[in-house]
């Protein structure tokens, strides 16, 4: 057994793992109770995946420690690779292991809802500032689970040297001027890839963007309408660009990061993170500079491009310490001094509106160009709402690489993802 | 019916032996399956081989060229940075010890008791006997992910996570079965008239199992002991799951340290791995005569 298909298995267990005691069986579901602030300062354990990765480790120890001298507490680190992050994190709740903060990717927040041990933090989120859509990205079910600590989206990221050889200079709105500009792309020869769209089932979530962009809401009153004219259509579109050479095959998020970075696609898919890490693979200098997001076209003029939220939020699990873990999460997330540091050295953009109209941010072009084109329009996936989101993401992306290989046809394989999809439910 | 027509070969007599019948090949003959050996050699060798030497490869490369296109066989410019990297973490030196400490208890507690196991299956008959050897192996069919939850939280009732003793009791429960398997056909090969002649020189059966039979059968305690040292080195998620911070081993450790988000740090995370690695293969060229032995005996009996 692959350790892709130990970590699902395992994803899936998690949820059933036993409660280390009962007094939790008061929270089956949603919140359970609101820290008080202002009592006595209690230590806690913080969870972040980035404690262990090499840059921002220092950043976020240095956070920690602060907070910690200030209060006068202990903060206990927690941490695990991203793509187990989410599992572990899981297991460890529903064992009554951890209590606390937690570092959470808001696509986690309804999968970690359902455990009914996270904390309201509504009375923390008021008056401190946050954008609207940061806090929608925050929250579940109507509730504040979340306080947003970067939020962005995940959008089309081009190079602009290859465009300008290739002799693009506008930006196309429209899927047709999109499609014929990706043709255009494709007359630089020498193996260039137009566009790196995953194709891979592993990233084949991201025609769930594209479906979007054709019309289709994914879910609508409960029902997924997924197998509905726009979705086939987008899948039928994505096909011709799969067929066309005008997308690649077997590529996914990481390859589509190295096709980029050495200048063999002129674009592709990716959040602001995504940045970083191409700039630091491309043997290009310069690289950082020829960087420019574009919105997602659209099927109509004048219609809204899509996007989908991505970012981070800070949790904070009921147990002991909970009280002070909430301040620690207000703390990090909104103080503006706090938050503009962290972009400068980071690089991810802060959710208050003080912090995102600092010198700072506004004075970093690709930050800017990225929030104005990609996260102004951004929303949060409908499959987010439930637990069982990436078995629902991963149904999707199978009936998809069907139609790309060319065993299914769109209206047959997106029937099937839609009823798939609907069982989950 | 039919009748053979075919000739005899030239210069040979039926009682010739069948070495000197070979002898008298000619070297055009002998060349034939010489180079389908060598050939046969480099295309496994090179299969087997060249996953590592990519591995030392990429260790070597600067970070901006790891995804270089057209790739390039050759590193072009060669750094030793990354490995001096490692020097400098000092976390990746507890997860080695903690590797090697939960291997190797897990070898020694895996080859203990399923050395006694393996003897019993082999040597003693008694009612329920083969029903207790499958349900051994049958443990063996369980998911890893079922496993995985149980233990959790049957350690977590007992306060054992984040220990030792969580990661070695949970390897266990994977080699035990395979080791006793393994012990028990070793322990079929050994003659009974050998035991019987301790027996009748007045040994006890301790005796006879620790100055006989154990001592006869070192190539296979060496193999199961190897093949559950190998297990416990080589586990990711139990060890991520169960291990907690401090007492984590070598794969969550590295893939803690160089897998990101959004970004591997590969040539680090290859010298990292090459470097852990080395121990293993010494281990394995230092025990490869009793790794073969103590592995394919038992597979023909008589």
């Amino acid at each position: 057994m692959g350790l892709g298909a130990g970590a699902v298995g395992f994803g899936g267990l998690a949820a059933c793992a036993p409660s280390a005691s009962d007094d939790d069986s008061n929270a089956s579901s949603g919140s359970s109770s609101t820290p008080t602030s202002g009592g006595e300062a209690q230590d806690f354990s913080f969870a972040s995946w980035s404690l262990s990765e090499e840059a921002p480790k220092p950043v976020i120890e240095g956070l920690v420690g602060a907070f910690g001298m200030d209060a006068g507490v202990s903060i206990s680190p927690v941490t695990y690779p991203y793509n187990e992050y989410l599992n572990q994190l899981t297991l460890q709740i529903r064992g009554g292991q951890f209590s606390g903060a937690a570092q959470v990717d808001v696509a986690w927040l309804g999968a970690l809802a359902a455990l009914g041990k996270l904390t309201d933090l509504s009375t923390f989120a008021d008056g401190r500032g946050y954008t609207d859509a940061a806090l929608q990205a925050g929250q579940y079910d109507g509730t504040q689970y979340g306080l947003p600590w970067t939020i962005g989206a995940i959008g089309l990221v081009t190079n602009t040297e290859l465009m300008q050889q290739a002799g693009v200079t506008t930006t196309p709105t429209t899927i047709e001027d999109f499609e014929a500009m990706l043709r255009e792309l494709k007359g630089l020869g020498d193996g260039i890839v137009p566009y790196a769209a995953s194709t891979k089932v592993a990233q084949l979530k991201d025609i769930l963007i594209w479906m979007q962009t054709f019309g289709s809401p994914l879910i609508e009153n409960g029902q997924v309408t997924i197998g509905d004219d726009a979705s086939i259509d987008a899948v039928t579109w994505y096909k011709k660009l799969y067929d066309d050479g005008l997308i690649a095959p077997d590529v996914d998020r990481f390859d589509a990061r190295a096709l980029f970075s050495q200048g063999r696609a002129v674009m592709y898919d990716d959040a602001i993170v995504g940045k970083s890490a191409v700039v630091g693979e491309s043997p290009d200098p310069d690289f950082a500079s020829k960087l420019d997001p574009i919105s997602r076209p659209v099927v109509q003029d004048g219609d809204d491009p899509r996007a989908l939220f991505w970012g981070h939020a800070i949790v904070v699990v009921d147990g002991e310490g909970s009280g002070t873990a909430a301040e620690f999460a207000q703390w990090v997330t909104s103080d503006e001094p706090t938050t503009v540091d962290f972009f400068e050295k980071l690089g991810l953009p802060p959710t208050t509106q003080a912090a995102l109209d600092s010198d700072a941010v506004t004075g970093d072009a690709f930050t800017a160009a990225f929030s104005e084109r990609v996260t102004a329009t951004a929303t949060v996936n409908p499959f987010w709402q439930f637990p069982q989101y990436a078995q629902m993401e991963s149904a999707v992306a199978e009936q998809v690489q069907a139609v790309l290989v060319g065993s299914s046809s769109p209206a047959d394989a997106m029937a099937a993802a839609g009823e798939a999809v609907q069982a989950l439910i | 019916m039919t009748t053979s027509t075919r000739p005899s070969p030239p210069h040979t007599r039926p009682d010739e032996p069948a070495r000197s019948r070979r002898r008298r090949r000619s070297p055009r003959d002998r060349l034939g399956p010489r180079i389908s050996a060598w050939v046969a050699i480099v295309v496994f060798g090179a299969f087997a081989l060249l996953p590592a030497y990519w591995l030392l490869a990429t260790s070597l490369s600067p970070q901006d060229q790891v995804f270089q296109y057209p790739p390039s066989f050759f590193p072009g410019d060669i750094t030793f940075e990354h490995y001096a990297d490692l020097a400098d973490n000092p976390d990746l030196f507890r997860y080695l010890v903690n590797s090697v400490i939960v291997s190797v208890v897990t070898a020694v507690l895996s080859v203990l008791v399923s050395a006694y196991m393996g003897y019993s299956f082999s040597k003693f008959r008694y009612r329920g006997r083969r029903s207790l050897m499958y349900l051994v192996l049958s443990s063996q069919m369980f998911p890893q992910a079922l496993l995985l939850v149980t233990l959790y939280a049957v350690f977590s009732a007992y306060g054992l996570l984040n220990s030792y003793a969580a990661l070695i009791l949970s390897f266990t429960t994977f080699t035990l079965p395979l080791c006793v398997w393994m012990l028990k056909g070793f322990f079929d090969t050994i003659p009974d008239e050998l035991i019987e002649a301790a027996r009748v020189d007045g040994a006890s059966r301790l005796r006879i199992i620790h100055s006989v039979v154990l001592p006869l059968s070192a190539p296979g305690l060496v193999a199961a002991g190897l093949f559950a040292f190998v297990r416990g080195w080589n586990d990711f998620i139990f060890a991520l799951t169960l291990a907690g911070p401090d007492k984590q081993t070598l794969p969550p450790g590295l893939v803690n340290t160089f897998v990101g988000e959004a970004q591997t740090a590969w040539p680090q995370l290859m010298a990292a791995s090459l470097v852990v690695s080395l121990p293993v293969v010494i281990g394995f060229i230092v025990l490869q005569r009793y790794l073969v032995g103590g592995i394919t005996a038992g597979a023909v009996k008589g």
